[in-house]
């Protein structure tokens, strides 16, 4: 298969990808832990370049250390529900950085690290993104119901008499794996775009809880090759592109949504519209009872 | 590890110590030392203020967009451009996030972050069509404290200038705000123009600490000063004068460790990489301190 072909099947992956994980994401308001999640994959893939060993799990393994030095920190008490995340980013990069500076004849490839290269992704990657897939999709057939239940109404979900932790770890797993497999085609600093921007962007333009993961998993396809396309044509840096395209989706969707509020507060007030349907949200209790 | 941590072990037990005194009488040190000591005052007064409204995640988009400045301003003008370029970057930046903050409900967060990743990939666009583009982009991503010039070290000071006096002029009013948002309101204040300046400050702040630390590690001096200080101390007077010390001592020591590891040991150690786990390690210590305090008194 040629390279071409590799990098646009991984960005469809990514894209459909993105209808699973970055639904969770934005529905969940996960994004600053999968902005910091993907940050602090840099120094694992730093390390495992320098070892010579496969960088996709040293990404996994960084990230899962991070994320429990995360956790663990947030338990300090007197501080901000940001810092921690602040604290650990700096770090992951920091030690990156040094690693890399300290090996310098060793081909550390510090900028695919960053900000990826969709052209150079291998057979075992794209394998690797199907197969979290393939997986995410399982989980979200076996507990969608129950996800959707949590992230609406934590409380009634408690009151239910389900426990909370499966599905934390579950929509975290998905997270996490998501955001990992993304980081050869797009890095760890735009690798949450290729997984938030579909979503956030099908979030703007439907009101229906149903369509949003068809519609980002559109998006996303739409915009990762759309992005690659534009890349060849423009001879522009590819994960950058990616990342250029789906934010002005996500830009376009906004718009959309603007003018269509704006046409039915005209409708409503020559009196022929129908009556707006709040939508879905996660705060508040008004949001349930639309649902 | 052996490996990674190679070019360490060689200068073991050869290594020469040098005298602080000696090394920062070198003009490239003493900048460098410079440019240390205003960062360090900078943060731990704007810091006060993005600690307390939690804009730690805003800092970090702010971080991210103020990359495709540094681009653009590289190209129009060269290196001397590079700080006019990042200042306006920045300044709309902090509109924007400002913005996208206050709208607040669904998807603030994903917004921010989707903005976010949307500028940096512009300034990753914008670098891919210039030459030498690797070397470029390494030099942006993580700073150069140590080719800092007369004239770099002159645009940080003014930035930093500007960006503490912003917060000092609007003291007041952010600080009312930070408590009690709708009592300031009430009182008179308003909390959007408190809000738009104190991004332009933490805006301001970024600019002058990229060129430094670069755009990745920045975060560190926005976020660790003042998480220290709020760990070691509960007084509102000690709260600036710790947050100030701290990268202060960490901005010295780093590069004082970062010129003996390369001199004395012939590694490539970046000096803003050491500053920053310098910080880290500081907000390690501070971490653990507080922990056993807690637990003493559990």
């Amino acid at each position: 298969m040629s390279y071409f072909a590799l990098a646009a099947l991984e960005l469809t992956l990514l894209g459909l990808l993105s209808g699973v994980a970055g639904t969770l994401i934005v529905l969940r308001q996960r994004s600053f832990f999968a902005v910091a999640l993907s940050h602090a994959t840099f120094p694992g893939g730093v390390v495992f370049a320098v070892l010579g060993w496969n960088l996709l799990l040293g990404q996994a393994l960084f990230a899962l250390l991070l994320v429990l030095l995360m956790t663990l920190l947030a338990r300090i008490p007197g501080q901000g529900r940001q810092v921690t995340s602040g604290v650990v980013l700096a770090f992951g990069f920091a030690l990156g950085t040094l690693l890399a500076g300290l090996n310098p004849g060793l081909g550390v490839p510090v900028e695919a690290l960053l900000v990826g290269s969709p052209l150079s992704v291998t057979e075992q990657d794209v394998g690797a993104t199907a197969i979290v897939l393939v997986a995410s999709l399982l989980v979200i057939l076996a507990f969608g119901r129950r996800i959707l239940f949590h992230t609406f109404d934590p409380v009634g979900f408690a009151s239910a008499g389900f426990r909370s932790w499966p599905v934390e770890l579950a929509v975290t797993g998905v997270i996490a794996t998501a955001v990992v497999v993304s980081m050869p085609a797009v890095g760890a600093i735009l690798g949450v775009a290729v997984l938030i921007a579909p979503a956030a962007a099908a979030r703007a333009l439907s009101d229906r809880l149903g369509w949003i993961p068809a519609l980002s998993a559109a998006i996303g396809v739409l915009g990762g090759l759309g992005g690659l396309w534009l890349s060849r044509e423009l001879g522009i840096a590819a994960g950058g592109s990616v990342g250029l395209v789906l934010t002005a989706l996500f830009g376009a969707a906004l718009l959309v949504r603007a003018l269509r509020r704006a046409w039915h507060l005209g409708r409503r007030r020559t009196g022929r519209g129908p009556h707006p349907r709040n939508f879905a949200t996660v705060e508040g209790s008004r949001a349930v009872r639309e649902v | 590890m052996q490996a990674v941590f190679g070019s360490l072990a060689l200068g073991g037990p050869s290594l020469a110590v040098f005298d602080p005194f000696e090394i920062f009488a070198l003009p490239f040190m003493w900048r460098a030392l410079v440019t240390v000591v205003i960062l360090a005052i900078a943060a731990g007064i704007v810091g006060l203020f993005i600690s307390f409204r939690e804009l730690e995640f805003v800092s970090d988009g702010l971080v991210h967009a103020v990359f495709p400045g540094l681009v653009v301003g590289a190209a129009v003008g060269g290196t001397a451009a590079l700080l006019p370029g990042a200042v306006v970057a920045a300044v709309l930046a902090a509109v924007l996030f400002t913005v996208l903050e206050r709208r607040g409900g669904v998807s603030a967060d994903a917004s921010i972050a989707v903005v976010l990743t949307g500028l940096f990939s512009l300034g990753i666009v914008l670098v891919s069509r210039q030459e030498g583009y690797v070397s470029q982009l390494q030099e942006l991503l993580f700073g150069s404290l140590l080719t800092v010039t007369d004239t770099k070290l002159a645009q940080v000071l003014a930035v930093a200038v500007v960006a503490v006096a912003v917060v000092l002029v609007t003291w007041r009013a952010q600080l009312f705000r930070a408590f009690d948002r709708d009592g300031a309101e009430a009182a008179g204040f308003r909390p959007l123009a408190a809000d738009l300046l104190l991004g332009v400050a933490v805006a301001l702040l970024v600019v002058a600490g990229v060129q430094a630390l670069g755009v990745l590690m920045v975060i560190a001096l926005l976020t660790i000063p003042l998480a220290v200080s709020r760990l070691l101390t509960r007084k509102f007077a000690l709260l600036i004068p710790i947050a100030i010390l701290v990268p202060l001592l960490a901005g010295a020591g780093g590069l004082w460790l970062s010129f003996e590891w390369s001199v004395g040991a012939g590694a490539q150690a970046p000096p803003g990489a050491i500053v920053v786990l310098l910080l880290v390690a500081a907000y390690a210590v501070a971490a653990v301190v507080r922990g056993a305090r807690w637990a003493v008194r559990r």
